[in-house]
């Protein structure tokens, strides 16, 4: 277990190192600078301004000046932001995204879990024609039509909850909504095809015919192994919602990072851009690690340290 | 990603719009009322950055100039008035000016004298800062030559005599020399504050020292929410009767509208749609935001040397056409200086030099030029590509004018690039292009600062067209001490300009408000600052 460990982590370091790399040189390539008023520049001025921030050193100097910094805990400066620490700016904006992300992948897994093993359990029924009806409208409405109707009907119409901003629970609910269908319908799809199969399998017949009930069999031996597969499903889903959506973020004004990201990328904001992609890459590396490990604790079929035979 | 976004902010649009469409016209309840004085604004955009020698970008500018004065503040139409200046004096050549200070304290109760404008002026001119607007200084003495390492910053055209009487020496004339006062960059800083919060300065409300009308609070470096609060130890402080604005920033127009409706905001930008929706609505407001959008043609291409080409491919263009697929609100353009910047002898400048002959749509004079620009060129067709953004509005440009020009010159054949807005400035800058739609936004309520773009060595002249006269004209204004020549020469240029369609004018971008009627008293300029405060109030 603990070689297997080391194994994985210094992969992931080798993996964080990749990204870094790539990503600095891929991002040097974007055209222009990374001055917001680049086009009232002249050549010379942008010169001028390159000395000031080494933008005009040779890339390899400051690719390694920048992994030196990175190694330190130094993000740089924003360009975007002026004067502020790439660190603090993502302390910033980290939070509401992970905060809505796992609000919605618990609200979505849950309800998911419940519509999937519902529909299995009833396969054939319209209840399961209702729950895939259900799970097809969540996967193809995207979740900013869904973001405007709630706030426009629910919030401005209805005056439940407000229509945006952020500071108060209540303010998390519609984008927690509008976010938390996707998880839903995945999961729920995903539980009822799982469990469909294993209520089909032998074991289930065996305990069936062993003399338990129905409602035994499903909750001590079909729910659990069903579940299994959904861990390799949340894990990626979780980083995916924690990292925020950019257009839900607009939609409720919550200061998310998702929204940062991109702009920081549109206006070639280099710290930023490194940044993000490295809080990013580190929050999957180490979510896929610990979705192994869970693996392994939940499904004994499965040998962390694999093929030692 | 970026097609995603657009795809996304798309479908927004939509969906708001058929909400829209379903909604009925909104009773306004003020939110602001008029024993509170308090008003709810939008930006569209977070600040970034309170540091005035670092600023480039709207939000920071607007936030700026209610929260410091300078020397002048411009009221409406960009009319000067005195400031922190109670007088000014110029000597005959024009180069240098001499200003009275009146006795002034900053939001720490500590005095402003004349050596707080030394002291910005130095700091946004050197080059360690790296002030992304110091060519505004250009003219100010030493200001290039400090902004490019040549000469050391205390050289600056700029001495404190005393604490209240400021001295400013130019190198040449700057017939808008007291509009810049106006502008937030050229307004004082404290040394003390700047050294105190060091890097922090400017970076969050409480690392900042003010003192303009309002004194910022709340604001954290990215936050989304803040608000300005009337600021007791402002000289003029019986002037200003708001008790506080509190910003908002929205990104999304519906989500702003149902804010709107809601009364938690009292001013919203509109898209497309909800300008179309809403145009009769109360509040209602068109803002001319001083930016022209325009077609540079890239003269390295032999056919675009050709003015009847580039006259032919003018006339082809339906510009209200354009402007209706663009959204309504913006209006066609006849020349380069923005409508609503300039008012020179009560008409605006845009109208005086405006070109009705090649900046009209007029399809039969235009296949005739067509015609004869081919048979100059030796060709029997043409092809060529149009570049531009890759937004929305930007899509919806080259495919109009894709479609108007395959229309309307028969056998021409019209590519259209949207690239993302980095791209397209670089494309531009390298030449890598046949036809580009620009805009430009002036930063002073000048023409010259249109007008100076297309001096065949200038930077931005993307498309490198060339006029000796009109090269000719720009610097004549420059030197002239007559006014009445200046402007006959910045008139004649522009003309120049458009005849021979250096460029083609577009569009003037208008951009459409709601705004709570209770409001009143807000002065707005589309050049340089654009939104002023201090005189704003709640009527009953």
């Amino acid at each position: 277990m603990t070689k297997y460990l080391l194994k994985r982590i210094f992969y992931m370091i080798l993996t964080l190192f990749l990204v870094a790399t790539i990503t600095f040189f891929l991002m040097k390539f974007m055209p222009g600078s990374p001055y917001a008023n680049e086009e009232k520049l002249t050549p010379q001025q942008i010169h001028i301004m390159n000395e000031q921030y080494g933008l005009n050193k040779p890339l390899i100097v400051q690719y390694l000046l920048y992994l030196g910094g990175m190694l330190h805990g130094d993000f740089g400066t924003s360009f975007q932001y002026s004067n502020q620490p790439v660190s603090s700016l993502i302390a910033a904006r980290l939070g509401a995204s992970v905060q809505l992300g796992l609000q919605a992948l618990i609200v979505g897994v849950i309800l998911g879990v419940i519509i999937g093993s519902i529909a299995a359990m009833k396969q054939g029924t319209w209840v399961d024609s209702t729950a895939t009806v259900i799970a097809i409208i969540g996967k193809s409405v995207p979740n900013f039509v869904l973001a405007v109707l709630l706030q426009y009907y629910i919030g401005l119409k209805l005056g439940w909850f407000s229509i945006a901003g952020w500071g108060e629970f209540s303010q998390t609910i519609l984008p927690t909504i509008a976010l938390s269908v996707g998880p839903l319908a995945e999961t729920a799809r995903f539980i009822r095809t799982s469990m469909v199969d294993t209520l089909s399998s032998d074991y289930i017949e065996l305990g069936r015919a062993k003399g338990l009930s129905r409602m035994e069999v499903i909750r001590k031996h079909a729910m659990r192994n069903s579940f299994i597969p959904l861990v390799t499903l949340i894990g990626p889903y979780a980083v995916a919602l924690m990292t925020g959506s950019m257009v839900i973020e607009n939609i409720f004004n919550i200061p998310g990072i998702g929204e940062q990201f991109v702009k920081s990328i549109l206006t070639n904001d280099y710290p930023t851009i490194m940044g993000v992609t490295m809080v990013y890459c580190i929050g999957l590396v180490v979510i896929l690690l610990i979705t192994d490990i869970i693996y392994g604790l939940i499904d004994p079929r499965i040998r962390l340290a694999g093929g030692e035979q | 990603m970026k097609l995603k976004k657009v795809f996304s902010l798309g479908a927004v649009a939509l969906v708001s719009a058929s909400v829209l469409a379903a909604c009925s016209s909104g009773k306004s309840n003020s939110s602001s009322s008029a024993s509170k004085q308090v008003i709810n604004w939008e930006e569209s955009a977070e600040i970034p950055t309170m540091d005035l020698s670092k600023a480039t970008d709207v939000t920071s500018f607007n936030q700026l100039g209610n929260v410091e004065e300078g020397l002048y503040r411009l009221g409406e139409h960009d009319k000067v008035e005195n400031a922190l200046a109670t007088s000014t004096k110029v000597s005959k050549d024009g180069k240098t000016w001499t200003f009275t200070l009146r006795k002034s304290k900053w939001s720490d109760g500590t005095p402003l004298t004349a050596k707080d404008f030394v002291y910005s002026w130095q700091r946004t001119v050197n080059p360690k800062t790296a002030s992304e607007y110091s060519y505004l200084f250009e003219g100010i003495h030493n200001a290039t030559e400090i902004s490019a390492g040549k000469a050391p910053v205390s050289s600056l055209g700029i001495k404190a005599e005393g604490d209240y009487k400021l001295v400013v020496t130019l190198d040449k004339r700057l017939p808008y020399f007291k509009l810049l006062m106006g502008f937030p960059l050229f307004f004082p800083q404290q040394q003390k504050a700047v050294e105190k919060y060091g890097s922090k300065y400017g970076t969050a409300s409480k690392y900042m020292v003010y003192n303009g009308p309002f004194v910022q609070k709340g604001w954290t470096g990215s936050n989304l929410s803040w608000k300005l609060v009337k600021n007791n130890n402002y000289w003029d402080k019986s002037a200003v009767k708001l008790k506080a604005i509190n910003y908002t920033v929205q990104k999304t127009p519906s989500t702003a509208y149902n804010l709107y409706q809601s009364n938690k905001l009292d001013a919203v930008v509109l898209d497309s749609q909800q300008t179309k929706n809403l145009k009769s609505h109360a509040g209602f407001t068109l803002r001319d935001t001083a930016a022209t959008f325009y077609l540079q043609f890239n003269e390295r291409n032999k056919a675009f040397k050709n003015a009847d080409l580039r006259r032919a491919i003018s006339m082809s263009i339906n510009r209200k056409a354009l402007g209706n697929a663009l959204g309504g609100s913006n209006t066609p353009a006849t020349s380069l200086t923005a409508k609503g910047v300039v008012n020179h002898d009560g008409q605006d400048w845009a109208d005086v030099v405006g070109d009705k002959e090649f900046n009209q749509y007029n399809p039969s004079e235009a296949k005739k030029y067509y015609k004869k620009a081919l048979k100059e060129l030796g060709l029997k067709s043409l092809s060529f590509s149009i570049l531009s953004d890759d937004t929305d509005s930007g899509q919806k440009t080259t495919e109009t004018l894709q479609s108007q020009l395959e229309e309307n010159l028969s056998g021409l054949k019209v590519s259209v690039a949207n690239v993302p807005f980095k791209t397209r400035l670089s494309r531009s800058t390298n030449g890598n292009f046949d036809i580009v739609v620009s805009g430009w936004s002036a930063d002073f309520a000048d023409p010259i600062s249109f007008v100076d773009l297309f001096t065949s060595k200038n930077a931005n002249n993307n498309g490198k067209w060339a006029n000796a006269k009109y090269d000719q004209l720009i610097a004549d204004s420059k030197s002239t001490g007559d006014d009445a020549k200046r402007w006959s020469d910045l008139k004649e240029a522009e003309q120049i300009l458009l005849k021979d369609q250096g460029i083609s004018p577009l569009y003037y971008k208008t951009e459409a408000w709601l705004v709570r009627p209770s409001i009143k008293g807000i002065i707005y300029n589309g050049a340089g600052l654009n939104y002023n405060f201090k005189s704003a109030y709640v009527a009953k």
